[in-house]
């Protein structure tokens, strides 16, 4: 996928080209209005992830030029300003979500994923990972083509960890994946051990390999080996 | 007590003092004055009964009834005159008076004799009470009229001032107008007034600029908090860390979480301090509440506390969001504060919406839980949670009490508090 990193923050934008690349996309950076419009105007991307505040310009004005020439890229705003209305007014604009400062990293992979995965008519509906198939849109999981059966929040959990395939995911990014603004409940943390082992179960009950990675005791991997 | 009681009674106790001390001098005075003239008489009477002596005759008064002569034949004279009051049975009128009498001895027709003049002081006390009646009842009447007058006068002079007080006190730093002048033509009133105003214009202009600073301190926070998230992020995925490292990660992550949540809560309170969700629909709580115990099931679990609810479906006209930001701190509240196989009950009705639950600790103080930051040590919450509630409770015009009953933390929302 080809990603373009509308941010102005230099060090987030080399975390965030840092992750994406890793994760096998081919990543452009711009860290003003004008580069990010010139380089619009030249590339298409899959996906923008653009922040609202540049220095040089408004970021939703990047959302109407690309309205207005009918480009095809799914847009994320990465805003630091979690208000309702600039949420609507993007999402009016075109934009196909909108991720709050600050997030993880992984968050905001699941997310391309989906905005990508929603955007294009023939795009992946399952995602594969040896004998482990998710079906996002009937959100149902199999094993070796057999069926097992999750909670909503177990399915989601491994989605998410699916999309970051490989990668580590600290147990705080999982319980805000699930839990969202209510991620600050006490001892939350320990339910996402909960959940993982029970997710951990049901695949291996299934026939599943257990391909869930502990990592430092700070969060999870979901990977062969 | 108010100014007007206070300075009434002052008034009031004085006049009465004065009144009293004045009166009872006056009476004294007009008394001293009276007996003195009597004394008068009887020492005239005495010169009547001598120069009767000398025409060998005993004085006997006739004309005045009021006065008695009275003979005592005695051995030899001694002694002095004496001047007494004394009550006297006078047989002309046949009635016991108080009287004034002049006892001397002294020679009657050349033999030794006692002489007793006596005089009714009857009329003469008539004439002092009739005197001082005729000053006392004016005195009094003035002085009740100048009681009322002082009365009316202030109560008129004070409405300005219950005017301010009230306005001051339905002062509210959200609302648009700061404080309504109030029109006082006395001119401290209208002073006051006028500080008043001053004031209430520097409170809102001070409070304003702290909103507009937690808001604008808490956004520049976000994206050095998203730098470290991001960093924390790509520091988790190399292979070379140790195990100490993994720990100092956890750390950090949960620092980063709980600052970041810290932040958002700031920034939610001058949301709602700025009435910035007011969007208004139909909710139905009892689905959202439902919602929120799916959502919350495996926290409810993982402490194996059991849940009771009594719902009745309840449609509400508000900000959804703020309802759903209630309901969830009240859930966050009743799960975190509980202890291992502790017990939570929710009940919802038309009238209001109650939390209870078990948890440790006494009774918590209601004055203090819903300030901002005030949280006891053991809770590693922002300490923002039931500040938000309440703010979303005064939006709403809902009320919000807390009570402790039967070993269990009551929180309660009554919708439709008509204030």
């Amino acid at each position: 996928m080809k990603i373009l990193i509308v941010e102005d923050e230099e060090s987030l934008q080399k975390s965030i080209e840092k992750y994406l690349t890793a994760e096998g996309n081919i990543c452009s950076t711009a860290s003003t209005y004008q580069i990010a419009l010139d380089k619009l105007a030249v590339y298409d991307y899959d996906c923008v992830l653009l922040d609202l505040n540049l220095p040089d310009g408004e970021g939703l004005q990047i959302l109407s030029y690309l309205k207005r020439t009918n480009k095809a890229e799914g847009v994320i705003i990465i805003s630091a300003r979690n208000s309702i209305d600039q949420r609507i007014e993007g999402l009016r604009l075109g934009s196909d979500d909108y991720l709050i400062k600050p997030f993880h990293l992984s968050e905001l992979h699941a997310r391309i994923l989906a905005v990508v995965r929603r955007r294009s008519a023939n795009g992946q509906r399952h995602i594969t990972f040896n004998e482990l198939r998710v079906d996002i849109d009937g959100k149902l999981v199999f094993v070796n083509d057999k069926i097992v059966f999750t909670t909503k929040k177990e399915f989601d959990l491994l989605l998410y960890f699916v999309a970051n395939k490989g990668k580590a995911i600290s147990k705080s990014a999982a319980v805000e994946h699930i839990w969202g603004d209510d991620a600050d409940m006490a001892d939350s943390f320990d339910f996402i051990y909960t959940h993982i082992k029970n997710i951990r179960k049901k695949l291996t009950d299934a026939g599943c390999k257990d391909y869930f990675q502990s990592v430092y005791g700070v969060g999870y991997r979901f990977a062969s080996s | 007590m108010k100014l007007f009681s206070r300075y009434n009674h002052i008034l009031i106790l004085i006049s009465f003092v004065g009144l009293i001390v004045i009166g009872f001098l006056f009476y004294q005075t007009l008394t001293s004055y009276l007996n003195r003239q009597i004394d008068k008489d009887l020492v005239e009477e005495i010169i009547e009964v001598k120069e009767f002596s000398e025409k060998n005759l005993f004085y006997e008064p006739h004309e005045f009834e009021n006065l008695n002569v009275i003979y005592k034949k005695i051995a030899r004279i001694n002694g002095d005159s004496i001047y007494g009051d004394t009550l006297y049975y006078n047989p002309t009128k046949q009635v016991t008076e108080s009287s004034r009498f002049l006892k001397t001895q002294m020679m009657v027709l050349k033999q030794p004799y006692e002489v007793f003049v006596v005089a009714s002081k009857f009329e003469r006390e008539e004439q002092i009470k009739s005197i001082c009646l005729i000053i006392l009842i004016p005195v009094l009447l003035l002085l009740g009229v100048v009681l009322l007058v002082n009365r009316l006068l202030l109560r008129k002079a004070w409405i300005p001032f219950d005017q301010m007080l009230k306005n001051i006190n339905n002062f509210n730093v959200n609302r648009a107008q700061p404080y309504d002048s109030v029109e006082a033509p006395i001119k401290e009133f209208a002073e006051l007034n006028k500080v008043l105003l001053d004031l209430s214009l520097k409170i809102k202009s001070d409070y304003n600029e702290i909103k507009l600073f937690t808001e604008n301190a808490s956004h520049e926070m976000m994206t050095p908090l998203a730098v470290i998230n991001s960093k924390l992020d790509t520091m988790l995925q190399s292979n070379i860390l140790g195990k100490e490292d993994g720990e100092a990660l956890a750390d950090l992550y949960k620092a980063t979480s709980r600052l970041t949540k810290l932040n958002q809560s700031l920034l939610l309170l001058v949301k709602i301090d700025n009435d910035l969700l007011q969007d208004t629909e139909q909710i139905n709580v009892k689905e959202v509440i439902e919602e929120k115990i799916s959502h919350f099931q495996e926290l409810l679990n993982g402490q194996n506390l059991s849940l009771v609810t009594n719902l009745t479906n309840v449609d509400l006209i508000g900000s959804r969001q703020l309802i759903e930001i209630l309901i969830n701190n009240l859930f966050s509240n009743v799960i975190r504060h509980n202890y291992q196989n502790g017990s939570i009950e929710i009940i919802l009705n038309k009238e209001r919406l109650i939390f209870k639950n078990t948890g440790h600790g006494a009774a918590l103080n209601p004055d203090k839980i819903f300030e901002r930051f005030f949280k006891d040590k053991s809770s590693d919450g922002t300490g923002l949670g039931l500040a938000i509630l309440k703010q979303i409770c005064n939006r709403q015009n809902y009320g919000l009490v807390y009570s402790y009953h039967d070993y269990q933390h009551v929180f309660e929302i009554i919708f439709n508090t008509k204030s």
